[in-house]
């Protein structure tokens, strides 16, 4: 069994998943991005060369995003995190260096642009922790070859991931 | 309500997913480069949809993100023009409903977008050294009128934090006499017996933004004692202290 951080929860998140392939990937976040109301969000990425590339695709859509990675330096890391904790910036897209949960209060929706391997990272990315039980939405991009870690995380973490529906209930993730 | 947004009218599909886009990714680094983007895609026409959208979806649930919008709306310039009486109206049917709503006294989220639309309103009219006409919204009568029904819960935070917009202001700061009349009507609420702690707290909190003392405000042209005096007992405004609540209810009982 995995060791699971028991603080974190899933408690008040709706999750989806979006069937894709990875080249539709950013034309998908964009149409997220368009049909959601977001006040702030956090994208995953499964590497660090990935959240580059993301980072610079988006911005050059016209996203306004930060981009935060494991092989910064943690000062410019603490920097870039202020900095969209204070709003500077609307997404952020980032690896895996949460290892607490996402504690801020204003993030609304979560985007795991890659699927992450396992369950234990899929909580820490998605999960809060207890105290902030707030609203939240999940969108999880998943390919061919993510198939078999969806199902698993499902079973791991017994929790419900539906397929994205057509029009998101605003009352799921907004206020 | 209903003719309201009926006159409302959206823009197309395309659009509206282009405006979403647009303030989805709104930061205050980009007000203008977006501010222009906005010219281009929508006609001034559906300022009456985008204001109410604004309020609506937006500046009720991201109080996070009040001075981005308004420096948003400041970037729009000429073009913007008529935007913020759009947003000032929805702002107004808004807090309408939400104090019509049969909820607003128990439900934390509702009250929370009260408490945001007030946080708007303060800085997109006082702030601005805009007046709140009595005939949009009447601050006094709405606390008396939260005091005698037990509406203060939510009423008290709502005109807090739209007062709180008179700090930076030329016009509205102390003592404007028609901010110091409203004061004094918070402070004669404040010295009610029983009021609840988190209502007397907003107090404090608006008298420290303001730099004011509650002891200097003074009383004038305020008698709650011509109201009528509200029912404590089951009352959100009042925390009755456990014995003078008890006792009654064991004289009255046939045991």
């Amino acid at each position: 069994s995995i060791n699971l951080m028991e603080e974190l929860t899933l408690r008040g998140i709706t999750q989806f998943y979006a069937y894709v392939e990875e080249r539709q990937k950013v034309h998908c976040l964009n149409t997220l991005f368009s049909k959601l109301e977001v006040n702030q969000s956090i994208i995953f990425c499964n590497s660090v060369n990935r959240v580059e590339l993301l980072a610079k695709k988006v911005t050059e859509l016209g996203y306004s995003c930060f981009y935060i990675h494991a092989k910064m330096q943690q000062a410019n890391r603490n920097r870039v995190f202020h900095e969209f904790r204070n709003g500077g910036t609307r997404h952020l897209v980032t690896s895996d260096l949460f290892t607490r949960g996402i504690d801020i209060q204003s993030v609304n929706v979560v985007i795991n642009f890659d699927f992450p391997k396992n369950a234990e990272t899929y909580l820490h990315r998605i999960g809060r922790s207890g105290r902030f039980g707030h609203l939240g939405l999940a969108i999880n991009l998943i390919t061919y070859d993510d198939r078999h870690n969806l199902r698993r995380v499902k079973q791991d973490l017994g929790t419900e991931i539906r397929p994205i529906p057509a029009q998101i209930d605003r009352s799921l993730y907004v206020g | 309500a209903e003719q309201n947004e009926t006159q409302n009218e959206a823009p197309p599909d395309q659009i509206l997913d282009r405006v979403q886009f647009l303030i989805n990714n709104l930061s205050i680094s980009n007000c203008a480069e977006k501010a222009n983007d906005l010219r281009d895609i929508l006609e001034r026409r559906y300022f009456p949809w985008l204001g109410n959208y604004l309020v609506v979806k937006r500046i009720s649930t991201q109080p996070n993100f009040h001075t981005m919008y308004l420096c948003f709306i400041d970037s729009l310039g000429e073009y913007g023009k008529g935007l913020v009486d759009a947003i000032i109206a929805s702002v107004y049917v808004n807090v309408g409903k939400l104090l019509r709503s049969q909820k607003i006294t128990t439900s934390t989220s509702e009250r929370s977008l009260l408490k945001n639309l007030g946080s708007w309103l303060g800085q997109i009219t006082l702030a601005r050294n805009r007046p709140i006409l009595q005939i949009m919204l009447d601050c006094k009568e709405l606390l008396f009128q939260g005091y005698e029904t037990g509406m203060l819960i939510a009423v008290t935070p709502f005109v807090a934090k739209i007062l709180e917009g008179a700090k930076n202001s030329n016009v509205f700061r102390p003592p404007n006499p028609w901010l110091m009349g409203l004061m004094g009507v918070f402070r004669a609420l404040y010295n009610v017996d029983d009021l609840k702690m988190n209502i007397k707290f907003e107090v404090e909190v608006l008298c420290k933004n303001l730099n004011l003392k509650l002891e200097d405000i003074s009383l004038r042209n305020v008698d709650l004692s011509k109201r009528v005096p509200p029912v404590k007992e089951k009352n959100p405004d009042f925390n009755l202290k456990s014995q003078s609540a008890a006792a009654p209810a064991a004289a009255l009982s046939p045991d």
